[in-house]
């Protein structure tokens, strides 16, 4: 039988990181060395995670395709198959079926200045076209990172984030919630945040991630700013079961998440009745 | 009679009394009528009343706690058993409901009426009620029909309870009997009857038809679960996929979940595309609690359904 | 293209050739449900009926499939995958809304990313039409999707009713291999016999569809869905039974230790179907999923695809739904409300 699109690849689990109290970084590698070579995907694409007897999930693949032989999850703990990823340890093995979707749009962007906005979870999936931007740093301009979390406890990838704020090249902002005896930076909500640093929209694509609310206020905060929707893009996040197309669940208008997405601009969603109301 | 329906339905709309009629209304295929809603009083003249009107309407009226308004709807005796049993299981309050009471005397199963006349239904084009018979009319034709050979399996044990008071009864809500030999539950001794592996062998070869289209448990007004049990992830209770495993179980659990509250409407059966005799399998558990508990699902408002209530002296031989 | 005929005494005959060869499937009635299924010999079919419940498209794309099977083998897990046919296939009495309507979801399955399980079974299966010289039911209104009742295209044989024989169109290789197999069985026809045979085309209800993509489309926003979810049971029936629906969920049954991954069929009508785990849901009431169902057939399938609409008129929803939803009579709503060129 051909390809069998359901089935996923074979992979074990390298190393589980923690990084807040729901949420765990995941290493895998693939089992077939072949694989493990071969393996390519872009920023922004995402991968079906099989734990098998309990189900599969989409997961956006975090890390960077410039970091060969291994991928990296970011996962939280909300449902049966994340549940049972995070009783997940070194060397169990896992399912992973990718990958899937399409990308950032890694080529338009290239001499322009970049801008992340991510909200706690919604990190990992920029965290992907970071990496990418930064291991071809020559090709890209000015990149600002703003980012907030809940609360200190729940910012992810807390090393990574020290390290983008003692780069030269990067401009890096963060904030909080709601502080804690340990925090001393800003606090205060990331669309309010974001407005007060107030990047320039000259030459500047948005990439932008994070819970439905904080999306939703930080277009309009860059709207007001005056970035145009085309400027302006996304991931978006929906239920998700074949992952290609096909089972019909994912569809907002005639578009499916999970294959002409998940990334899109603004300038594309306005176009789709009912894109805004999710 | 009909007249007479739109004439109060445009009442109470004209009134505000209702921000909705729910009753029946022709349907493309002269063999049924379907439920309609209707809001405007420039709409009720598609409301009607006759032997096609089998389909119990009362779980629409949960409907109605959606609205600050409340809902008139049409009941026939049969109808008010599953409407008397949501107020008891505190689905719906009574004053969110106007009741429109309606004399019936038998309807239609519309299989039985296409295996008798031996046409494909849609050639009937009118069907009447003339006391002991239907008056068919197929084609250019008109056929008597015995209503013992038509209607409804419900219609047999027909009761009419009086828990439920009307706001408006448009001619004499009473029960209608006719001339059967079969027993009360007749159909459920039959299988009661069979070695249990037969039986078993019967129900599952039923099963295994099931396309778990959920159809019964939607019809089904005792199904009002915000989540049912089957939807659950964490346990999960069953999987999605229709193997004969998981419809049995779902056929099953379903059933006894129903005990007690069961009011032997028909419409999971009605509605089954799969032409399951479900019929038979709710009749069972109705016979059970009929013989361990005393009691009969929606025929009086002030008793409680046996399965949520306990006395101090109850019986508990298993302990 | 080559008329034949073949008496109806005779056509037994044949299909029971077939069936040593093929695997036979045909429409048969078991408990007063039709449905289409394997059969030994021809005596099992009814081809004297009107349509089947759920439609054939359960042959390619079945209610429930194993995608593949796992096991625990220490620390590994070994993928077992699954064939999906044994032999060849062989459907006979295939309706031909239910044609065009495999003709749609090869779209879904078979472009881009190909579902090989469903190809392989489209591959392997050969296709026997059964015309309709008139309409099965009073409900059909395949016409108004310009589908021909009569036309052997995406068939690879079409049998037409003419009486006391069959007319067989041979429309690809595959259905002259059939042929062959009983050879003596067929009659040649001449062109002037073919023709005083041919039934006249198929009459029913039709409507004029031409301008409801245009229409659906300015109604996004319109309280008809809200209206239409009142009577909507939202139990997915529909869907069920509709020859052009093909969504799915996946699960796994078994243990972790050993399981299958089955494919089965799914319904968007159901609350949970796009609910998130998060608690978000895209079409969190009735009204959003009726909408959704209509604009998937009527503008989303065609705009995606590049297709007709995603719908062949056997009217099975019709029928089946117990709420009495009717898709002609929105249909027609849809028609008749101003707004966009002209009533």
């Amino acid at each position: 039988m051909a390809d069998n699109i359901y089935l996923p690849s074979m992979a074990t689990v390298k190393e589980v990181r923690p990084e807040t109290p729901d949420t765990s970084t995941f290493v895998v590698t693939f089992d077939d060395p072949t694989l493990r070579e071969s393996f390519t995907y872009r920023a922004g694409q995402f991968a079906e995670m099989s734990i098998f007897g309990v189900g599969e999930c989409p997961i956006g693949i975090a890390s960077s395709p410039t970091s060969k032989g291994f991928l990296e999850f970011c996962v939280r703990a909300v449902g049966t198959v994340t549940n049972a990823i995070h009783d997940l340890e070194v060397g169990d093995k896992v399912g992973v079926r990718g990958p899937l979707g399409n990308s950032w749009p890694i080529e338009e962007i290239e001499g322009k200045d970049l801008l992340f906005i991510g909200g706690g979870i919604g990190l990992p999936p920029l965290r992907s076209l970071i990496r990418y931007v930064l291991d071809n740093r020559d090709r890209y301009g000015a990149v600002e990172i703003v980012y907030g979390a809940r609360s200190p406890q729940d910012l992810v990838y807390k090393d990574e984030l020290r390290e983008w704020d003692e780069r030269p090249d990067v401009s890096f902002y963060v904030t909080v919630d709601v502080g804690d005896e340990t925090w001393d930076g800003p606090v205060g909500f990331v669309p309010p945040f974001l407005k007060e640093i107030n990047p320039s929209p000259e030459n500047k694509v948005a990439f932008t991630c994070g819970p439905p609310i904080m999306i939703k206020l930080v277009v309009d905060a860059l709207e007001e700013m005056g970035y145009a929707d085309a400027d302006i893009v996304t991931t978006l996040e929906m239920k998700m079961k074949c992952g290609v197309g096909k089972c019909g669940r994912c569809n907002i208008g005639d578009k499916y998440i999970c294959r002409d997405g998940p990334v899109f601009s603004f300038e594309q969603l306005r176009k789709i009745p009912g894109a805004l109301e999710v | 009679m009909q007249d007479k329906l739109q004439e109060v339905v445009r009442k109470l709309l004209a009134e505000g009394a209702v921000d909705y009629f729910i009753g029946y209304c022709q349907s493309s295929q002269p063999y049924r009528a379907v439920p309609c809603f209707v809001s405007d009083e420039s709409e009720v003249g598609k409301l009607v009343w006759g032997p096609l009107c089998g389909q119990n309407l009362s779980k629409y009226v949960l409907r109605a706690n959606e609205l600050d308004g409340k809902v008139g709807i049409l009941l026939k005796g049969c109808d008010t058993r599953a409407v008397v049993e949501l107020i008891k299981q505190h689905q719906i309050e009574r004053d969110k409901i106007v009741a429109i009471g309606v004399p019936c005397q038998g309807q239609v199963d519309h299989r039985k009426l296409g295996k008798i006349l031996g046409v494909s239904l849609e050639q009937v084009t009118s069907v009447q009620d003339v006391g002991d018979e239907f008056l068919v009319t197929v084609g250019e034709e008109t056929k008597k029909v015995r209503k013992e050979e038509v209607l409804l399996d419900k219609c047999f044990r027909c009761k009419h309870p009086s828990a439920f008071g009307y706001d408006v009864t448009l001619g004499d809500v009473v029960p209608f009997t006719v001339d059967a030999d079969a027993g009360e539950y007749a159909a459920v001794e039959e299988l009661e009857a069979l070695p249990i592996e037969e039986r078993r062998a019967f129900w599952r070869k039923q099963f295994e038809r099931c396309i778990r289209c959920n159809a019964c448990r939607e019809a089904c007004y005792a199904c009002y679960c915000k989540e049912c049990l089957f939807e659950r992830k964490t346990p999960r209770w069953l999987a999605a996929p229709p193997l004969l495993s998981e419809n049995e179980m779902y056929h099953l659990i379903r059933a006894v979940h129903l005990a007690g509250r069961c009011v032997d409407c028909g419409e999971c059966e009605r509605v089954c595309p799969m032409n399951i005799p479900l019929g038979s399998l709710y009749r069972k558990i109705q016979k059970d609690v009929a013989e361990l508990f005393d009691y009969e699902a929606g025929m009086e408002m002030d008793t409680v359904p046996p399965l949520v209530n306990f006395e101090l002296d109850d019986q508990d031989p298993f302990m | 293209m080559d008329r034949k005929k073949i008496s109806k005494s005779d056509l037994g005959q044949w299909l029971d050739k077939i069936a040593e060869e093929y695997e036979l499937i045909g429409p048969t009635e078991e408990d007063e449900v039709v449905q289409f299924r394997p059969v030994r010999s021809s005596s099992e079919l009814s081809l004297e009926y009107a349509n089947s419940l759920v439609p054939p498209k359960s042959l390619f794309f079945p209610p429930v499939e194993g995608l593949f099977s796992f096991q625990k083998r220490g620390e590994e897990i070994r993928l077992e995958q699954i064939k999906p046919l044994e032999k060849d296939r062989v459907v006979v009495g295939i309706r031909k809304c239910d044609v065009e309507s495999l003709l749609l979801l090869d779209k879904v399955f078979c472009e881009d990313l190909v579902d090989a399980s469903y190809k392989e079974r489209r591959d392997r299966t050969a296709l026997i039409g059964l015309a309709c010289p008139t309409p099965p039911r009073s409900t059909c209104f395949c016409t108004s999707f310009g589908i021909d009742p009569l036309s052997p295209e995406g068939s690879d044989i079409l049998l037409t009713d003419v009486g006391k024989d069959y007319l067989v169109d041979v429309a690809t290789k595959k259905g002259e291999e059939l042929v062959a197999l009983a050879d003596d069985l067929f009659s040649k026809l001449t062109e002037k016999q073919a023709k005083e045979l041919q039934p006249p085309p198929v009459h029913m209800p039709e409507m004029d569809l031409s301008e409801l993509r245009e229409k659906l489309e300015a109604l996004w926003e319109d309280d008809y869905w809200e209206k239409l979810s009142l009577p909507c049971l939202g139990c997915g029936i529909c869907t069920y039974v509709c020859p052009t629906c093909h969504c799915f969920d996946i699960a796994d049954v078994g243990s972790t230790s050993d399981g299958v991954r089955y494919r089965c069929w799914d319904s968007c009508m159901y609350k949970d179907f796009a609910l998130m785990t998060s608690g978000v849901n895209p079409r969190p009431t009735k009204r959003e999923r009726v909408r959704n169902r209509y604009f998937h057939k009527f503008s989303t399938f065609p705009s995606r695809y590049g297709t007709g609409y995603a719908c062949v008129g056997c009217a099975r929803c019709l029928v089946h739904c117990p709420g009495g939803v009717e898709i002609t009579t929105v249909l027609e709503d849809i028609l008749a409300k101003e707004g966009g060129s002209g009533g």
